[in-house]
């Protein structure tokens, strides 16, 4: 039998053994979809702020200022009430800020010293922030309506400087014509945890039953290569995250989650292997050190979460300090994600190339540390 | 005591197990600390093309703008393609003849160019800018502007975004590394097939079960304290309260131990605390009080206990209320939370024994 058949026999051998480990594929599969689901309910709490409203003036000028924040829809979930029911909202924390606009508001604006009150639950600066920015910019856009929400991209954007009483008007330009939803943004390097997280496990969990069970004996001893033996527990823990990933892949795409520009499925599709050939890389070379299931599980949970982590799926690397951009150099799921998301959201396909190299040379690096690693452990 | 000296005796050889459920709790700080670093500050390049007096004050005043952005003063050029590679959110360009403009009562267009890429940083942008032309134009006494802001806080000093966190990532790290262990120390029994020894020991399997757990949570309690001396020293969070880390840490044993003897293998304990701690944790108040979320949320935040730990340990830590509940009343959901699963272990274990 050639070695490619051999390495073959062992592939198919490696993923029937997976498949029959259902706590293995289940081990797998729960933190990206406890990822998937984090992602979700982030996406419901980010954006909008529960505020209540009061508007005590009754007067034209307390009227437009109402309709200024209840226009505001992408910043306030907003609960019209009065002060009493407002207070006690605020109490029970219903709402995280009452904006009350005083009953004296007219005759304020007319003296030119008018004031919006807000109360703010400060607990920490995050959505305190959020609220704080929301409420200025409801403000400067009373006295200035280009600087509201509702005429962005309009007026100075299209050439059109209107005077106002702040002096300034903004012209803002988008770099894109789409912008990318916080869940999509957030759901696609999820996509890469899956196939780590899967390829990790999976490599290092056969590897470890190996040990386990003593067959490790029976490959050391077979008349084959030992690159044969390692092509074959990569191909076959890339054939497990090809059966869990190509679903899911699937999945994204009908709910429009992946949607590559034209011309970016083949370097999506090449993204996604070499990736997956990493993991597996990753997965053999750790199930050859760590010899025990029991402890394996945790490891490459471990392993796989750093991975994803400091790779920029949950922040954005280029966001981040100085030294921790450079820490992430040596982690090579910071280059697949920055490539997804490439790939994904921008029109060109800058850095992609340099990114799948940087993939490629890790998954040797893994590759040829698998093989040493076999070598060693091999009786 | 024998049974905690065993449970002790058998984590002891495990090393790597206990190396890594250390590195796990350290993990989590890590991972909100992430989350926190890039939550504020908008990395935003300045193109400063005026040079003036007032173009140097609206810099200021973006500056301090709710913690909006972290200007980087650049060329336009440089501006220009570290916006293409995604190296920054926004360029503001500050236009020639700015200052002159505005002196003059003239309105000038401010460019901004924004990587609208991500909604929530776009949003913090758009909000962001006018806000600091509002504190501009008010601190320049500027003719016209007829209204303003009155901030009034509910609480007297503001915590920043990631003190915040890092102390709710505590009861994170208590739910994970204590649940591990808890759920290890059961699954030991029933992959070595002991449990059947358990009928032969002269005292009832339940003080058995307590023995084991009791180690278990002294075993978490020494890598939580890692991960909180961690939080004193690297985070300048003087305010530790060590009570309520252990009541955390002994709770989650004890919900450890109940997933433990119902799993009956150590294979999926650890995917299973990682996978379901990060929802749990998002859902149970850790970044924000999780009724600002709405009701659904908030009813669905009351099943989890991480909730309640969160509650508890930021009201320890920060003095913070973050449920609506009163804390009395988290730390008793949390110990009915403690009977309740440990309830669970003893009896599972119970029956399997006398099967064996």
């Amino acid at each position: 039998m050639s070695p490619a058949r051999q390495a073959w026999a062992l592939a198919r051998l490696d993923l029937t053994v997976w498949r029959r480990t259902p706590w293995a594929i289940a081990a797998a599969v729960i933190p990206p979809l406890g990822m998937a689901v984090l992602v979700t309910v982030l996406t419901w709490s980010v954006t909008r702020q529960p505020v209540a409203l009061v508007v005590e003036g009754g007067g034209p000028q307390a009227r437009v200022m109402a309709r200024i924040i209840e226009a505001d829809r992408e910043a306030y979930k907003l609960t019209v009430t009065d002060l009493g029911r407002a207070r006690q909202l605020l109490g029970r924390q219903q709402v995280a800020a009452v904006i009350v606009v005083p009953s004296t508001f007219d005759q304020d604006v007319a003296h030119g010293s008018a004031s919006l009150d807000l109360t703010l639950n400060n607990v920490d600066i995050d959505f305190g922030d959020d609220i704080r920015r929301a409420v200025d910019r409801s403000v400067a856009e009373f006295d200035a309506p280009q600087l509201g929400a509702s005429l962005e991209r309009t007026g100075a954007a299209q050439g059109l400087v209107v005077p106002n009483a702040y002096r300034v008007d903004v012209a803002e330009h988008d770099l894109r014509h789409t912008t990318v939803t916080y869940a999509r943004y957030q759901a696609v390097p999820v996509l890469i945890l899956l196939l780590v997280n899967v390829g990790v496990l999976g490599g290092a969990l056969l590897g470890a039953r190996d040990h386990e069970r003593r067959t490790a004996a029976f490959l050391g001893t077979a008349p084959m290569p030992r690159w044969s033996v390692m092509a074959g527990r990569l191909a076959g823990t890339a054939l497990a995250i090809g059966v869990v990933a190509v679903p899911a892949v699937f999945a994204l795409r009908l709910t429009h989650v992946v949607e590559p520009p034209r011309g970016h499925w083949v370097p999506f599709g090449a993204l996604l292997a070499v990736t997956a050939l990493l993991s597996a890389g990753i997965g053999v070379l750790l199930g050859s050190v760590v010899r025990q299931s029991a402890t394996v599980a945790l490891v490459a949970v471990t392993v796989s979460s750093y991975l994803f982590f400091l790779g920029g799926g949950f922040t954005t690397i280029a966001f981040l300090p100085a030294w921790l951009r450079t820490a992430s150099l040596a982690v090579p799921t910071s280059y697949a994600i920055d490539a997804i998301r490439q790939i994904l959201f921008y029109p060109d396909l800058t850095g992609v190339g340099r990114d799948l190299l940087a993939l490629c040379a890790f998954t040797a690096a893994t590759t040829a540390g698998g093989v040493y690693a076999l070598r060693r452990v091999e009786p | 005591m024998a049974s905690a000296r065993l449970e002790l005796t058998q984590l002891g050889r495990s090393r790597l197990l206990l190396a890594f459920t250390a590195l796990e709790a350290l993990t989590f700080l890590l991972l909100v600390s992430l989350f926190g670093l890039t939550g504020s500050r908008a990395p935003t390049a300045v193109v400063d093309e005026d040079h003036g007096p007032l173009a140097a004050s609206l810099v200021g005043f973006l500056r301090q703008a709710h913690h909006s952005f972290a200007l980087r003063s650049l060329s336009a050029e440089r501006a220009r393609s570290d916006l293409t590679a995604g190296r920054i959110v926004a360029v503001i360009t500050i236009p020639p003849g700015f200052s002159a403009a505005v002196a003059a009562g003239g309105t000038v267009a401010l460019p901004v160019d924004v990587d609208n890429v991500d909604v929530d940083l776009t949003d913090d942008i758009e909000r962001a800018v006018p806000s600091a032309l509002a504190a501009f134009g008010r601190a320049h006494g500027f003719a016209g502007i007829r209204v303003v802001a009155a901030e009034r806080d509910l609480i007297p000093h503001d915590t920043g975004f990631i003190p915040y966190l890092v102390v709710s990532a505590l009861a994170l790290d208590a739910l994970v590394v204590a649940g591990v262990l808890g759920a290890v120390a059961m699954t030991r029994e029933f992959e070595a097939g002991t449990l059947s020894q358990w009928r032969l020991a002269p005292v009832a399997s339940g003080w058995l079960l307590a023995g084991k757990l009791a180690g278990a949570a002294a075993v978490s309690s020494a890598a939580i304290g890692v991960a909180a001396i961690v939080v004193f020293a690297g985070y300048g969070i003087a305010r530790l309260h060590a009570v309520t880390l252990l009541l955390c840490v002994a709770i989650f044993t004890c919900v450890g131990s109940c997933v433990g003897a119902l799993l009956r293998r150590s294979l999926p304990v650890a995917a299973l605390f990682f996978g379901l701690a990060l929802p749990l944790y998002i859902d149970s108040g850790a970044l924000e009080p999780e009724r600002f979320d709405g009701n659904v949320i908030w009813a669905i935040a009351h099943a989890s206990p991480v909730y309640y730990a969160v509650g508890v340990l930021e009201q320890a830590v920060h003095g913070l209320r973050v449920t609506p509940e009163p804390v009395s009343a988290d730390v008793a959901v949390l110990v009915a939370w403690a009977a309740l699963a440990a309830g669970i272990a003893s009896s599972v274990v119970a029956r399997r024994a006398v099967r064996s």
